[in-house]
């Protein structure tokens, strides 16, 4: 693992053509998933999504092989997320932070149905991903970096940039948010 | 059942799928689980939620990846491009540097004899050869900031 690690980083920092193809390729889907969770639209999703990895091409030589290369991914593309935010002006990127802080971040307009509700089946819209789409998109986020993406709590905490005991306070409240979510969903 | 005990369950419920918890814990919880139907409840539903979560199918676009390396390849060849002008340009940064080093006492003197000449103040003929000095890399620091603002508007335009 730390060698796969440390022969993806010389790739990374030689900006190696088919390093780069091989990884677009085995990351698409979870990268992809992250940034729609992220952003709620797909067509954001999409272009965050390659702009992620020009990203990852000019800064490939400031990748650590000490940890995984997707919490890295995920970093750069939600720093992304953040800066366009920012440029926006719609919020502060500590509005990813706890809804009792401040408004959670969420780009679907307020009284309309969210991107991300309009790019699902009618038989999705039912399932887990209606429920998700209630959820404030702080708690959606952790949610899928810990129970789809499988990182551990401190690669979370390096994704978010923020400290362990915030990734562990929203993990608790998205899992109730995501469980009470499902249970109206299903009532 | 006492409020605490379930309060407390519903926390090791959510908190062995999120930390982790002991053997003892475990044990615990188990006990209470075959005693309790509503903490049964919470964990049958929190798993089930987990479990939707993980099986969440989200369509990719087509052609995403293909779309993807084509621009990231376009960008390494225009990286490459580029590259030797960057080179050069430190090139030239350490080569006037250098120089600089090499002609510091000479460059002093000249200073010196023409700010005496014309009777300017010493401290101003001293900051006009710090100013001197500064020049290679003042001049490379706004070409890359020229070049890094150039590379974000293009960013912006090709979103």
């Amino acid at each position: 693992m730390a060698d796969d690690n440390k022969a993806l980083a010389l790739g990374l920092k030689r900006r190696d053509p088919d390093l780069l193809d091989q990884l677009i390729e085995q990351y698409q889907y979870r990268l992809f998933r992250y940034l729609l969770y992220l952003t709620s639209s797909r067509e954001r999703a999409e272009d965050f999504f390659q702009e992620t990895w020009i990203r990852v091409l000019e800064r490939g030589h400031q990748y650590d092989s000490k940890y995984k290369f997707e919490a890295w991914l995920f970093r750069i593309a939600r720093n992304l997320v953040i800066d366009w935010q920012r440029a926006k002006k719609m919020q502060s990127l500590d509005a990813l932070t706890d809804p009792e802080e401040g408004a959670p971040m969420e780009f679907a307009a307020q009284n309309q149905p969210s991107p991300l509700h309009l790019v699902l089946t009618a038989e999705e819209k039912s399932g887990v991903h209606a429920s998700l789409d209630r959820i404030p998109t702080v708690y959606r986020e952790v949610l899928v970096l810990r129970f789809q993406e499988e990182l551990g709590l401190e690669e979370i905490a390096g994704v978010l940039a923020a400290p362990l005991s915030t990734v562990k306070s929203r993990l608790y409240r998205g899992l109730e948010a995501l469980r009470g979510a499902m249970q109206g969903g299903a009532a | 059942m006492n409020e605490n005990l379930h309060a407390s369950a519903e926390k090791l419920i959510a908190q062995e799928r999120i930390e982790g918890i002991s053997q003892s814990e475990r044990e615990w919880l188990a006990t209470h689980l075959r005693e309790c139907p509503s903490c049964t409840q919470v964990a049958q539903q929190t798993s089930a939620a987990l479990s939707a979560l993980r099986g969440l199918p989200i369509p990719l676009p087509r052609g995403l990846a293909a779309r993807t390396q084509f621009r990231v390849q376009l960008r390494a060849q225009e990286m490459r491009e580029r590259e030797p002008k960057r080179r050069l340009l430190w090139i030239m940064c350490a080569m006037s540097w250098a120089l600089g080093i090499a002609t510091a006492p000479y460059v002093w003197r000249a200073f010196e004899w023409a700010g005496e000449r014309i009777g300017m103040p010493k401290l101003v003929w001293e900051m006009g050869f710090g100013l001197w000095w500064t020049i290679p890399a003042l001049v490379a620091a706004a070409v890359v900031v020229l070049e890094n603002l150039r590379q974000a508007h293009e960013r912006d335009q090709a979103r």
